[in-house]
C-alpha cells in the first residue's frame, strides 16, 4: 500500500513541476506588481541538522564544513568530546532560483551523499497573498563502511538510503520563523526484521532573532514508528543553538544528541539521550561564492533576462 | 522544451532509485551465519584478530593509536588483553567510554558475543 501511493506520488510529480514552472514564470518575471515576496526566512539551508525551506539563489554555490564532537558527558580527559571529531563537507548549488543540488561526504559511516531541493511556492504578500513558502528535498546516500563481515554476500544495494521531505516554513514575523517538515526515510538494509526499512518523521524547527546577526535556533524530528523494537536504542533528534552571520558566512553553533549530519544518519540512527548528558556540541560553516551575476539585478538594469 | 527536458530527466533519475528499493535486514539476508556463529571454539588467531584488524586498527594500531587512537593499542596480544574490558563495554555501547567503531555500526552480535567467549575463556593467546 505504502509502495503503490509512493509510486502515484512520484508519478503525478512530473505534472506537479510543469504546474510549478508556470508558477514560477510568474515569480521570475515579478509580474504581479504589489507582491512582495518573504526573504531571509532562515538565515541558511539548514535549521540545524536539518533542511530549511531556504535555497541557494541562481549562481551562488555554498561550501559547508560542519563538525561534531563528542559527547559533553565524556568528561574533561576528552576534554567535553573535543578530542574527538566527526565531519560532514559539501558543496551546494543554485542552479535556479527555486532548484538547487548538493552533493557531501560525512565521517559518519564514511557516507557520500546528494540532494535536490525545488522551492515552488514562495511565503508573499500584497497582490498575491501566500501565507508559507514550500520546498521539496530529497536525498539519497551511500554508506561506504567497510562491512564488519566482508566474508558474506555484501549487495551494493545494501548500502543505499533514500529520503524524501517536505519543508513548510512561515517567517511570523521579522523575529519569529517556523518551520514543519513531514520526512520519510528508506533504508534499504537494516539490522534485524523487526527494524523498519521505512521511517516516517514529522519535524518541527524555528528560529528567534536575537540580534540583525544573531539568532537562537530548535529542531525536532519526531519519529513515529515505535523505537522498543529496534535494534539499536533511538532517540529523537533534538537540536538547540545558534546562527551567527558575518558577511559571507553564516556560522551554527549546534547542541545536538545526534552525530550524523543527513537526515538518513539523525532521523533514524540518533543514540544520544539528553537527559544521559549525551549531547555533541558542533558547528556548520556556511561559506557562499557568487560564481554568475544575479539575473535579477540584470533585470533592474533593464537588460533583459535569459 | 527545456523544462520539459529537464522535468523528464528528473522524473527518470527518481524512477530509477525507486526501483532500487529494497526491503532487506541482514537476520533475513544471512540467516546462516546467525546459526553458524562458532562460539564453541574461539581462539584468539583464528577469531579476535581478524575481528580486530577488520574494524579497529585503522585507529588502534601500534602506530595510529596515539594520533588516533586515544593511545588505546589493539594490535599486540599483550595490549588487547589489558584493555579487553573496555574493548567490551565500547563495542556494546555502555559505560562511560566512546562507542565503537567509532562512525559506525554496531559489530555483529556473533562478533560481540565471540570476544565475551574469549574473555570469559581466559583471554588465552592461542
Amino acid at each position: 500500500m505504502r509502495k503503490i501511493s509512493l509510486i502515484v506520488l512520484i508519478s503525478i510529480l512530473p505534472f506537479a513541476l510543469f504546474s510549478q514552472n508556470d508558477l514560477l514564470d510568474i515569480l521570475n518575471k515579478d509580474s504581479i506588481p504589489g507582491t512582495v515576496y518573504t526573504t531571509a526566512t532562515f538565515k541558511s539551508t539548514r535549521i540545524m541538522n536539518g533542511h530549511s525551506i531556504e535555497r541557494m539563489h541562481e549562481g551562488v554555490l555554498d561550501f559547508r564544513i560542519s563538525h561534531r564532537f563528542g559527547t559533553l558527558n565524556m568528561g574533561p580527559y576528552e576534554f567535553f568530546g573535543l578530542d574527538q571529531s566527526s565531519t560532514h563537507l559539501s558543496l551546494e548549488y543554485g542552479f535556479l532560483d527555486w532548484f538547487m543540488a548538493g552533493i557531501g561526504r560525512g565521517a559518519y559511516e564514511k557516507t557520500f551523499d546528494g540532494f535536490l531541493k525545488f522551492s515552488p511556492v514562495r511565503q508573499s504578500s500584497g497582490t498575491r497573498e501566500m501565507p508559507v513558502s514550500v520546498s521539496f528535498m530529497t536525498s539519497a546516500s551511500l554508506r561506504s563502511l567497510k562491512w564488519s563481515d566482508p566474508e558474506r554476500m555484501n549487495y551494493f544495494s545494501s548500502r543505499l538510503a533514500y529520503v524524501a521531505q517536505v519543508l513548510i516554513g512561515r517567517k511570523m514575523s521579522e523575529g519569529l520563523s517556523l518551520q514543519i517538515m513531514p520526512s520519510y526515510v528508506h533504508r534499504n538494509l537494516v539490522t534485524t526484521e523487526l527494524d523498519p526499512n521505512d521511517l516516517y518523521s514529522i519535524g518541527a524547527g524555528g528560529r528567534i532573532k536575537l540580534t540583525k546577526r544573531i539568532s537562537i535556533n530548535a529542531e525536532y524530528y519526531y519519529l513515529v514508528n515505535p523505537k522498543k523494537y529496534m535494534s539499536q536504542e533511538t532517540f529523537d533528534p533534538l537540536s538547540l543553538g545558534f546562527d551567527i552571520e558575518t558577511g559571507g558566512h553564516v556560522f551554527q553553533l549546534i547542541f545536538t544528541n545526534s552525530v550524523a549530519m543527513i537526515e538518513k544518519g539523525f532521523i533514524g540512527e540518533t543514540t544520544g539521550d539528553w537527559k544521559k548528558g549525551q549531547i555533541h556540541f558542533g558547528f556548520n560553516i556556511s561559506r557562499v561564492f557568487t560564481l554568475k551575476a544575479p539575473r535579477r539585478s540584470a533585470d533592474d538594469r533593464g537588460v533583459k533576462g535569459r | 522544451m527545456r523544462r520539459l527536458k529537464f522535468s523528464l530527466v528528473i522524473f527518470a533519475a527518481i524512477s530509477a532509485l525507486l526501483a532500487s528499493c529494497y526491503y532487506d535486514s541482514e537476520e533475513a539476508l544471512y540467516p546462516d551465519l546467525n546459526t553458524n556463529c562458532d562460539t564453541i571454539l574461539v581462539t584468539f588467531s583464528s577469531d579476535i584478530v581478524p575481528m580486530l584488524a577488520n574494524n579497529c586498527l585503522s585507529c588502534h594500531s601500534n602506530a595510529a593509536a596515539a594520533i588516533s587512537g586515544n593511545n588505546i593499542r589493539l594490535e599486540d596480544y599483550a595490549d588487547v588483553k589489558t584493555n579487553a574490558t573496555t574493548v567490551q563495554d565500547a563495542i556494546k555501547h555502555i559505560g562511560p567510554n566512546s562507542p565503537m567503531p567509532k562512525n559506525g555500526g554496531k559489530l555483529s552480535s556473533c562478533l560481540i558475543s565471540q570476544f565475551d567467549i574469549w574473555v570469559r575463556d581466559g583471554m588465552v593467546n592461542n
